[in-house]
């Protein structure tokens, strides 16, 4: 995944407190939050208990600043980066708890009364749905919408079907003919609207099958939504908050839903702002100068890293650093040369100074040096670094003189490389770095500058034969494959394709039989997995198919009139705008 | 005459469709241009980007897409973007066209009074220090990057001076429909007004004292002086008004180019969301329906005015007819 | 007047063909005219300043401006401080400031580099981009607006057709739309390939916008040539078409594209700079002042002289060549002095 989201997956963080909650250790999540946060009126009492609704902070209008607006307002089909926003519109059965800290990773029931506890043998899971909670069309929310909404999911064009093929009758809507798609999931979902309840029947295990209900693929639309994609018609909501209006590029206006009740305050609490306004016209430089002179209260983009400075020293209460695991890297095409010869890769390796693009980033606050694949806190990661002077655990300092020699002995010095990238300043920054790295590796290098929209599509098709590009990848899966078999994996290689993640074009057969055998042992003993994946990850590293740089953390800039910050580490989290107080 | 006009709207038409074909090709030939690349999401499997294809028409023969896509902008007019999938791009530009509007009719009364004044006083004071001092002002009006310009504008009164009584009244970048606030409307373009006038006061204030001074040896203006007519009423009223046929014609194509989509970088600086920078983002989006959109609304502007001042000039200059 | 109002981009003067004695009457003219001698003596300064560009970065300034220098440091008033200091917030961090002194004289960008050298360098390729771009577009204009005046016919007709498209797009949106398309692919003219990052895409393509402005006046000029009495009478005492051209057509075009060639110079360095400010002229590592306006953008609130520098130097080089056309158009036509009026590029 590539492109700028305020809020990053943290699946894995998920899944640390879900399933291995013995390692809760990644320390709290606001650590460099300067913010009050975390003052938030915590009433006793029930979880029906509208906060809000005496608060003298509910009301007003909060304005965004959203240049990196994402793809779409159809929960089923977003998956660029409006999550944050869908998870105010729309509800799905569970959800991650609403709160800032590490327990925003924990898994509550939200339009399910409870979480269930799946039976036959991990293959069946039976919700109660809540009675009496209404679209903001003043539709009931019925067990039969959850099927349609699972349904018309395999029906949109897109990649997200995938996540729901597990279900009993899934593979078969996944197979059929695009043309005209239908889906039948009767057997893999069985709604029944008077007991209201909704079972899924999965065909085989999956640990992470109630993550996957939680995600907005899953949130509950009437069931007689239209299957295609919503483009500007925004589609009825269930949270405190509905749509207004949208329109690309320019604005989008979310107003109170007026058919919400509170039901649960740990899945989705009432909002404090009647109003949320989105500017989608300004480039990430103009929101910034709207929070610094008032005139916005959040910008959604990252900062300008010039801006960095100036923000920090005058208005310091403003700003929160969160982590969130986006792993930055050079992709290197190992089919294409220089980056064919393993020595040209490791010498790549060894020679990229990680401290300084750390800074160029904007420091060690925003960013912390890696060298491997998968990133920290990950499931089976285990702390790897053979890019250094003193190969071992962490990174310390560049190794020209090791780089030099590896060049020198892979013969290719000389030779023409051309770094692709965007025009945008953070990966010309990145780039122009790369290219004198290059150079004074004896090598001819320039760039090549396309469009963002041109860029990811370029690089990803085999054809083209990008040499180098920056890239970043965050997990949207639990799963250690989604990077050891996706993104530098032979799942994720498709040549000649501009549908292949595996921008590296890196399929390694060694590598790719432990995978097929890691894969196989999660399903049975997911805890002897761990060990493979980190091994995976060893070997994944040293044979070199990115530069991995760094991992980077997120900044929020908010305007002084924000009161009761809050960060959710989740997927779907980041500044929670219904929890912020605008007077 | 009537051979003529016809003549004229005929290659109207050709140059459109010529036009039409080229922005199609250029997008065709560019490779990593897959607009169902864009569709599908990432992580998408080839299967679906096929899928996308054919629901799309995006595999059939360039011809029949070319044909299938003018049909949806001209005829059915219902062409949907491949970025923003659903949005209609007609009703798309004819949201962003009142906004371009307002910068640019605004921009134009600025420059309209700024350069009739400007260039007046010039003429008017020939011989004085004044003309060079304010031709002098006119050529750096029109050396200015407008980019640059509006760049300097908005430090100037978004942050250096923003806290001052000069400039705490300009609201934050952005537009404000008029029929929603019109004072805000209002103070929201005059900085984006004033920038993008200064390039064509200087200029149309050079045009039109050349034209003055050039009429001076005209015969209607020796007979007004020899009427007895004081030199300020010879100057406004019949030399000025010889010299608006020049002027009025470059009015109608600059104000036509810039009303098509030319002030975009007034619009990009400004986050106004105009046309030019709707056909800007269709561009470096290469969103494909947009920019054919776009471009041919654009075109069309540009094409009317220059036709319509052909077929103006053939009534005012016979010679023309036959050129 | 001679010219259709569709014609109106550059409206040449009429004059009869100059002598050798009325090429040397011009120079001494514009020798004698002092504000086209002031503004040529300012060229020349920006011009010889930016040619020596690589001595200023090597012997100055001592810094490659083309270079990062994410870590490295420099010796400012005896003591060696960081190029690039991070804030003590731990937050981002600040390049050098300017130090109006050997080193760093308007400070260094965020990749660290001299920018004061980058300025020089940048305005290097600037002017070549605009001289380059112009010489190209009135080469070809002049090229296609004799055959077409010359040949007449279907040939005039067709060409004229063609530029009429090009006509017809606002200029910033035909350059972007060439330079999005052809910076993925680079250009490929039979076994001509040009890079993406070749300084000659950008020319190509702001010469090619600008064609039609330069063309249709020079047919105009072409035909009313030819229409004159002596000239026709040359056609029909059967002199041969060649000779023609060049004895009696091209000696008559030529002035006009002279006059109007600083013109041209400075509508395509301000073209230049608008597409290398939208990202897609001048690609970098390479620099131009339009590109660094651009770099600036981000600075501009905390660095405003980042941009601000360039963005005067482009406005002083678009005055000055402003001048030196009025200039050059007097001293070739002094009737024209006061009939003239010119265009530039529509948008904004």
């Amino acid at each position: 995944m590539r492109y700028l989201r305020p809020v990053i997956c943290s699946f894995l963080l998920a899944l640390l407190v879900t399933t291995l909650t013995a390692c809760g250790g990644s320390s709290s999540a606001t650590g460099e939050t300067t913010t009050e946060t975390t003052t938030t009126e915590t009433a006793p009492g029930d979880q029906t208990t509208d906060v809000t609704l005496d608060s003298p902070h509910r009301g007003g209008t909060m304005k965004v600043v959203w240049n990196g607006f994402g793809s779409s307002i159809d929960p089923g089909v977003d998956y660029d980066g409006n999550w944050t926003l869908l998870r105010i519109t729309n509800d799905g059965l569970v959800a991650w708890k609403r709160v800032s800290g590490q327990d925003g990773n924990t898994l509550v029931p939200n339009l399910a009364e409870e979480l269930p506890i799946p039976t036959n043998g991990g293959l069946t899971y039976t919700f109660k749905v809540r009675k009496g909670v209404k679209f903001s069309t003043g539709q009931e929310v019925k067990p039969s919408d959850f099927k349609a909404t699972i349904e018309r999911q395999f029906k949109l064009p897109g990649p997200v079907a995938s996540f729901y093929a597990v279900l009993l009758g899934g593979a078969a809507c996944e197979a059929s003919p695009a043309a005209g798609k239908k889906c039948d999931l009767g057997k893999g979902i069985i709604a029944d609207d008077n007991a209201m309840t909704l079972t899924f029947k999965l065909k085989h295990q999956d640990a992470d099958f109630l993550q996957k209900l939680a995600l907005p693929f899953a949130y509950a639309l009437p069931a007689d939504t239209s299957p295609k994609e919503t483009s500007v018609t925004p589609l009825p909501a269930t949270g405190p908050y509905m749509i207004e209006s949208y329109k690309p590029n320019v604005e989008m206006v979310m107003v109170r839903n007026p058919e919400f009740t509170q039901w649960s305050r740990d899945a989705q609490p009432n909002g404090y702002p009647d109003r949320i306004e989105f500017n989608l016209a300004l480039t990430p430089n103009e929101g910034t100068t709207q929070v610094e002179n008032g005139d916005a209260d959040w910008i959604a983009d990252q900062i300008p890293t010039d801006r960095l400075g100036a923000i920090s020293e005058k208005y310091p209460e403003q700003i929160a650093i969160n982590p969130n695991p986006q792993v930055y890297h050079m992709v290197l095409n190992t089919q294409v040369p220089p980056f064919d010869n393993l020595k040209v890769r490791q010498a790549l390796n060894y020679a990229t100074d990680r401290k300084a693009l750390v800074q160029l980033w904007g420091g060690p606050k925003l960013a912390e040096v890696t060298c491997q694949i998968l990133p920290p806190n990950f499931p089976s990661y285990k702390p790897y670094c053979p890019w250094t002077k003193n190969p071992g655990e962490t990174w310390t300092a560049p190794d020209l003189a090791k780089a030099k020699k590896l060049i020198a002995a892979s013969g290719t010095k000389g030779m023409k490389v051309v770094v692709i990238g965007t025009p945008d300043e953070s990966t010309t920054s990145f780039d122009l770095y790369f290219i004198d790295l290059l150079k004074s590796l004896g090598y001819d290098a320039s760039r090549k500058t396309l469009q963002s929209s041109v860029e990811y599509p370029y690089v990803q098709d085999s054809a083209n034969k990008a040499q180098i590009s920056r890239s970043y990848w965050y997990p949207d899966y639990p799963a250690p494959a989604d990077f050891l078999d996706i993104v530098v994996g032979c799942s994720g290689y498709h040549p000649n394709s501009t549908a292949n993640p595996n921008l590296s074009m890196f399929c390694d057969p060694a590598i790719d039989a432990k995978t097929r055998a890691a894969l196989a042992k999660q399903i049975t003993d997911p805890a002897a997995a761990v060990p493979l994946w980190t091994e995976i990850d060893r070997l994944t590293t040293d044979a070199a198919p990115w530069v991995p740089l760094f991992v980077a953390s997120r900044l929020d800039f908010v305007s002084p009139r924000i009161g009761n910050f809050q960060y959710n580490p989740s997927v779907v989290g980041g500044f929670m705008i219904e929890s912020a107080w605008v007077q | 005459m009537i051979g003529f006009i016809l003549r004229r709207i005929v290659s109207m038409f050709v140059v459109l469709f010529a036009l039409s074909v080229l922005v199609f090709l250029i997008f065709f030939a560019t490779p990593g241009v897959d607009p169902a690349r864009k569709m599908a999401g990432r992580n998408a499997t080839p299967e679906t980007l096929a899928a996308i294809r054919a629901s799309f028409g995006l595999d059939r023969p360039l011809p029949v897409q070319y044909l299938r896509m003018m049909n949806r902008i001209v005829i059915t007019r219902d062409v949907e973007s491949y970025s923003n999938r659903g949005v209609r791009v007609i009703p798309e530009i004819m949201a962003a066209a009142p906004v371009t509007f307002a910068l640019v009719a605004g921009a134009a009364i600025i420059w309209i009074v700024a350069s009739i004044a400007i260039g007046l006083l010039a003429a008017a004071l020939r011989g004085t220090l004044w003309d060079p001092l304010l031709m002098a002002i006119a050529l750096i009006g029109l050396s200015i990057p407008v980019f640059w310009l509006g760049e300097v504008a908005n430090l100037v009164t978004q942050q250096r001076w923003h806290d001052t009584p000069l400039f705490s009244w300009v609201p934050p970048l952005g537009y404000t429909p008029i029929g929603e606030d019109p004072v805000l409307w209002f103070k929201h373009l005059v900085v984006p007004w004033i920038v993008l006038s200064v390039l064509f006061v200087g200029f149309y204030a050079r045009v039109l004292r050349s034209d003055l001074i050039e009429s001076e040896n005209e015969d209607f203006v020796r007979t007004a002086r020899a009427k007895g007519l004081s030199e300020r009423r010879v100057l406004v009223v019949h030399q000025l008004r010889a010299s608006m046929i020049t002027f009025v014609s470059l009015f109608g194509l600059d104000f036509a180019a810039l009303v098509a989509g030319g002030a975009l970088l007034v619009e990009v600086v400004f986050g106004l969301p105009g046309v030019g920078r709707l056909t800007y983002l269709s561009l470096s989006g290469l969103d494909l329906p947009v920019i054919m959109a776009t471009v041919l609304y654009g075109a069309f502007f540009i094409v009317i005015a220059s036709t319509v001042i052909d077929i103006l000039y053939a009534f005012l200059d016979p010679r023309i007819r036959t050129a | 007047m001679g010219v259709a109002p569709t014609e109106p981009a550059i409206d040449l003067p009429l004059s009869p063909g100059p002598s050798r004695g009325t090429w040397a009457t011009a120079v001494r003219r514009l020798r004698r005219d002092r504000a086209a001698m002031a503004t040529l003596v300012v060229l020349v300064v920006i011009v010889t300043s930016t040619l020596l560009a690589p001595v200023y970065a090597s012997r100055v300034a001592q810094t490659d401006p083309f270079r990062s220098n994410l870590s490295g440091t420099v010796e400012i008033d005896g003591s060696r401080v960081p190029v690039i200091r991070p804030n003590p917030s731990g937050l981002g961090s600040t390049p050098i400031g300017p130090t109006f002194g050997r080193h760093f004289f308007l400070g260094a960008d965020t990749q660290g580099r001299d920018v004061a050298a980058r300025i020089l360098y940048g305005g290097r390729a600037s002017l070549i981009v605009g001289v380059a771009a112009a010489l190209l577009t009135c080469l070809i204009a002049t090229g296609i607006g004799l055959l077409a005046g010359f040949t007449g016919g279907t040939t005039d007709a067709v060409i004229f057709r063609a530029l009429d498209i090009v006509w017809a797009f606002p200029i910033y949106l035909l350059a972007i739309a060439l330079s999005t398309s052809l910076l993925v692919q680079g250009l490929k003219i039979g076994p001509v390939a040009v890079d993406p990052n070749s300084l000659l895409l950008p020319i190509l393509i702001i010469a090619v916008v600008f064609v039609p402005y330069v063309a249709r006046p020079v047919r105009g000029e072409v035909l009313a040539v030819r229409q004159r009495e002596y000239v026709e009478a040359a056609i029909a005492q059967g002199a041969r078409r060649r000779r023609l051209l060049f004895k009696e057509v091209l000696p008559n075009v030529l002035p006009s594209v002279i006059v109007i060639f600083p013109l041209i110079i400075a509508t395509c360095i301000l073209t230049e700079s608008a597409l290398s400010f939208l990202s897609i002229g001048v690609q970098p590592p390479q620099a131009s002042w339009g590109t660094i306006v651009n770099d600036g953008q981000n600075q501009l609130y905390t660095r405003p002289l980042v941009s601000i520098a360039p963005g005067l130097l482009i406005a002083v080089t678009i005055l000055a060549l402003n001048v030196l056309g009025d200039g050059v158009r007097d001293a070739l036509d002094p009737r024209a002095k006061i009939r003239r009026r010119k265009r530039r590029a529509r948008d904004s």
